[in-house]
């Protein structure tokens, strides 16, 4: 692989590009999944090729081939060139890359248990124990019992001398049972999701227990009386806050979005330029981290897309917003000197462009249970787990659901609830935090498929919380 | 790859399995896409990607491989791969063959070779044409224009050979003036018919009368929904049409087959040959054909895999990739003359479920909603909806003229008394 970078490399320099740089990729997915009681999938998909993107004249090319071959590298650089050349040709390119020292090394994700060399009867048998536990009880109508695994190793050169290698590893485990009774169908889910790690992972997962919780909370849950509407205080798992983080928070600071990159797809966001460092994106106790060097997250690559090293910093201090997320094109367009690495691509096959990083909500440094945050709830809601999600295209108007909803009485979790939807405004909703347990609730969820970009292509990263509290959220589908 | 050697491939890589049932499927895509906002081509693409999908089975149990590796001398390796896979997996009590040989695919076109061997230069044209004429009325623009091109040849162990090749041309646009916005979705299979040019320029003009969009009070109102938005919500019912899901009690179409679940003047069909062309034939090589799903607000139809078709005696319906709402005649502007006062909604965004079984969703409009008043229209601010599509479509009074956006044609709608 490193070969054929330094081939592409070479064929770049000499096309004459102010810059280039190439993606050399092979990449392995195993997927099991049973329906019901029957194994649904057994898949196994092997993938290989090489991107190139190469600048002329302030131009962007890039292309990509399937195959590992020198000829399918010569013409991903040969195609980069012609349409770089032919894009500077009608309009005068404009694209500044932040400076960025040659960067060299290797990286590799945490896995004890490689988990391509577990055998894939213990595997099937692992799902099939499951199944059979969500199955157990008559009331289960349907069940999903999955596995997927994933390993890339990647080179990636540039003509700055940039020379970088990774070897990646994701597993996630899934299961969700749909309970019915009296006309209604629930489901309840696992919400851990996808981990960078191996095997160890599923087996920390404790499935067949998980299996048969989930089934017991998805069969309470289709019984459950329907959740109320008004404005009432949330206490919210770990889950839930890292989807809703996820779209609140983590598309709305993608420097892309504030550039208006993104408007035709995606959307923009109500964050502006000027308000790093000024704008109050929540209280006083919120405080987001984005670590792309966390060994278990999914966007820890050692470096990124663009050859930038993973870093850790502030996206929210103290409620207050820090900087955008940002790749070396847009870095300085937002007035930062140097990119934060996020810059991915799916695959070889797509171009890399600003992604999410991991990113947390800081827990509470002080002892803080989940129990004392319900305490100081009169009426309310605790929901557990991630649900329905929409917002809105400068991510401001959101709606979430929940896996799994308690009532909250005095003080106290009592009943179970179904079909509960929050809504707010983004900064009014962090804004109204007032309580965060600390680290030993934390919660971390890891996304394999956010969805973004032209054509399409998804990036994976890890968010995590400890409950958090909020005051006066609207609850019922109210937010117009 | 030509035709033949693609359709030679497939065929060879089924000479070496050595168990009773496979099909192998070999893909090439390639996309050329220009991508362009605030002012600059953000990303410009010529990607190609070839993949083999070889399945097999021996009668009890299957198995599936993806390889990239398409070499003749790769063939007994991936073969190797694929029966190691079906060696371990557990027995399949739902194991159906590959689609019974003889099947008859039908014909469609959707190849147009000049959108397939497209030059760089018209859709960089088109980029910097959209972006020249937003500049020149002061607004912004961003997009996404180029091709795309899939072909896929697939042999089955039970004798059924078949080849498709279909190009797609796509130009997307949005506009953003002061605090409004407008949106076009054009599709077609080829780069000449679309209507480029004219699209930029209605663009353009729809947004900046979206400027300064004020608050509305809500109620319950006349809907004209554009063509874009009623396609936006088709997906999801689409995703609940399923036989097996439906039955098992999933969907909101459990045991309503036969029965309206809309109004009488909405029909949604499948016709290969229309103006979305479909695709001749499924992932297990059987055959695709035109179906009816809701005629006239009666459910018709449901897909169905082949397995819970022989289950429920059901024929085996594969979904066929195209879909298409009947439309009348005229404008979504003819509709709103046909009502005192409505709102007029462009698209939607980020429409998700909020409870599966009753088909209720929840999403936000976009780029465009107005209120509209005795022949006079205002752009009012977009606003979070929880509608069920099936109600929507119970309250259709008026169509217009359908369009294609994406896989879905749709016509524009006037619905009376909806709750906003």
């Amino acid at each position: 692989m490193r070969d054929l970078a330094e081939l592409a490399i070479a064929e770049l320099s000499a096309s004459g590009v102010g810059y280039g740089d190439a993606r050399v990729e092979t990449r392995m997915v195993e997927s099991l999944a049973f329906r019901k009681l029957r194994l649904e999938e057994a898949a196994l998909s092997t993938s290989e090729g090489v991107g190139v993107r190469a600048l002329v004249d302030g131009c962007w090319g890039f292309a990509s081939s399937t195959g590992l071959e020198a000829a399918s590298v010569r013409s991903a650089v040969e195609r980069a060139v012609k349409i770089a050349r032919s894009g500077a040709s009608v309009m005068k390119g404009s694209v500044v890359l932040a400076g960025l020292p040659p960067q060299t090394g290797s990286y590799e994700s945490p896995c004890r248990i490689d988990p391509f060399t577990v055998d894939r009867h213990e595997k099937i048998g692992l799902l099939a124990e499951c199944s059979e536990v969500m199955n157990a009880s008559p009331g289960i109508g349907m069940t999903w019992a999955q596995m997927h695994l994933e390993r890339f190793d990647k080179v990636f050169a540039s003509t700055e001398g940039t020379m970088v290698s990774s070897r990646i590893t994701h597993s996630q485990p899934f299961l969700t049972a749909y309970a019915l009774h009296e006309g209604d169908a629930q489901s309840r889910s696992l919400q851990t999701l996808a981990r960078a790690a191996g095997w160890e992972w599923i087996e920390e997962s404790r499935l067949p227990e998980t299996a048969e919780r989930i089934r017991e909370e998805a069969l309470l849950k289709v019984r459950a009386v329907e959740g109320p509407s008004g404005v009432m205080d949330l206490v919210l798992d770990g889950h839930n806050l890292s989807l809703t983080m996820h779209e609140s928070v983590g598309h709305p600071t993608e420097s892309d979005r504030a550039l208006g990159w993104e408007a035709n797809m995606a959307g923009r966001t109500f964050v502006k330029l000027s308000d790093q460092g000024s704008l109050r994106y929540g209280s006083d106790i919120v405080n987001f981290i984005a670590d792309n060097t966390m060994p278990a997250g999914l966007a820890s690559w050692g470096w990124d897309d663009d050859g930038v090293p993973c870093q850790k910093w502030h996206t929210v201090r103290n409620g207050i917003f820090q900087e955008f997320g940002s790749v070396r094109e847009t870095a300085l367009l937002i007035g930062r000197e140097s990119s934060r690495g996020c810059c991915r691509a799916q695959d070889f096959g797509h171009f890399p462009i600003n992604r999410q990083p991991n990113f947390y909500l800081e827990p509470c440094r002080e002892p803080m249970t989940p129990e004392e945050l319900i305490a100081g709830v009169k009426t309310g809601i605790y929901i557990e787990g991630r649900g329905s999600f929409s917002i809105d295209q400068n991510r401001v108007n959101f709606q979430f659901g929940g896996d799994m909803f308690w009532e909250i009485r005095d003080g106290r979790r009592t009943r179970p609830l179904k079909k509960v939807l929050y809504g707010s405004h983004t900064t009014e909703f962090w804004g109204s935090c007032d309580g965060i347990a600390d680290e030993r609730f934390f919660q971390a969820m890891g996304l394999l498929t956010c969805g973004k970009g032209e054509p399409a292509q998804s990036a994976r990263m890890t968010h995590g919380a400890s409950p958090a509290r909020f005051r006066n959220i609207t609850v019922g589908g109210g937010v117009r | 790859m030509t035709r033949e050697e693609m359709l030679d491939f497939v065929q060879e890589v089924l000479g070496r399995v050595s168990v009773p049932d496979a099909v192998a499927d070999l893909s090439e895509e390639r996309s050329a896409f220009v991508r362009f906002g605030q002012e600059r081509i953000t990303q410009n693409m010529d990607t190609f990607r070839r993949a083999l999908r070889l399945w097999v089975g021996d009668g009890c149990r299957k198995a599936e491989y993806v390889s990239h590796r398409i070499e003749g001398k790769a063939i007994p390796s991936i073969v190797k791969a694929a029966e190691d896979l079906l060696h371990t997996a557990s027995e399949d009590p739902e194991y159906m063959p590959p689609a019974e040989g003889g099947q008859a695919y039908p014909v469609i076109d959707a190849y147009d070779e000049a959108t397939a061997l497209a030059e760089p230069g018209p859709r960089m044209s088109a980029a910097a044409g959209a972006m020249e004429a937003a500049r020149r009325s002061g607004a912004e623009a961003a997009g996404l224009t180029g091709m795309y091109r899939e072909t896929t040849a697939m042999a089955t162990s039970t004798g059924n050979l078949c080849f498709h090749d279909a190009t797609e041309a796509v130009f997307t646009m949005t506009v953003h003036a002061g605090g409004g916005s407008s949106y076009r979705s054009l599709v077609s299979t080829r780069w000449s018919g679309m209507p480029v040019d004219s699209s930029i320029e209605e663009v353009v003009e729809e947004a900046l009368a979206d400027s300064e969009p004020d608050d509305f009070p809500g109620g319950e109102m006349d809907l004209v929904l554009e063509p874009q938005a009623v396609a936006d919500l088709v997906p999801y019912l689409l995703w609940s049409m399923n036989a097996r899901t439906s039955d098992e009690g999933i969907t909101v179409f459990a045991g309503r087959e036969g029965r309206e679940v809309t109004g009488g003047n909405f029909t949604l069909s499948s016709r290969l040959g229309g103006p979305v062309p479909g695709r001749p034939f499924d992932s297990d090589g059987l055959a695709c054909a035109d179906q009816v799903w809701i005629d006239g607000g009666v459910l018709r139809t449901l897909q169905c895999d082949r397995f819970w078709a022989r289950k429920t005696g059901r024929p085996a319906v594969p979904g066929p990739g195209c879909y298409s709402v009947d439309g009348g005649e005229g404008t979504a502007d003819d509709l709103v003359a046909r009502t005192p006062r409505c709102l007029r909604i462009r698209r939607f965004w980020y429409i998700r479920f909020v409870d599966q079984k009753s088909l209720e969703l929840t999403g936000m409009t976009r780029d465009g909603v107005f209120l509209c008043e005795n022949g006079t229209c205002r752009p009012v601010r977009d606003f979070r909806w929880n509608w069920k599509p099936l109600e929507l479509f119970s309250r259709i009074e008026a169509l217009g003229a359908s369009e294609r956006k994406g896989f879905v044609s749709a016509p524009p709608m006037l619905l009376r008394r909806v709750k906003v």
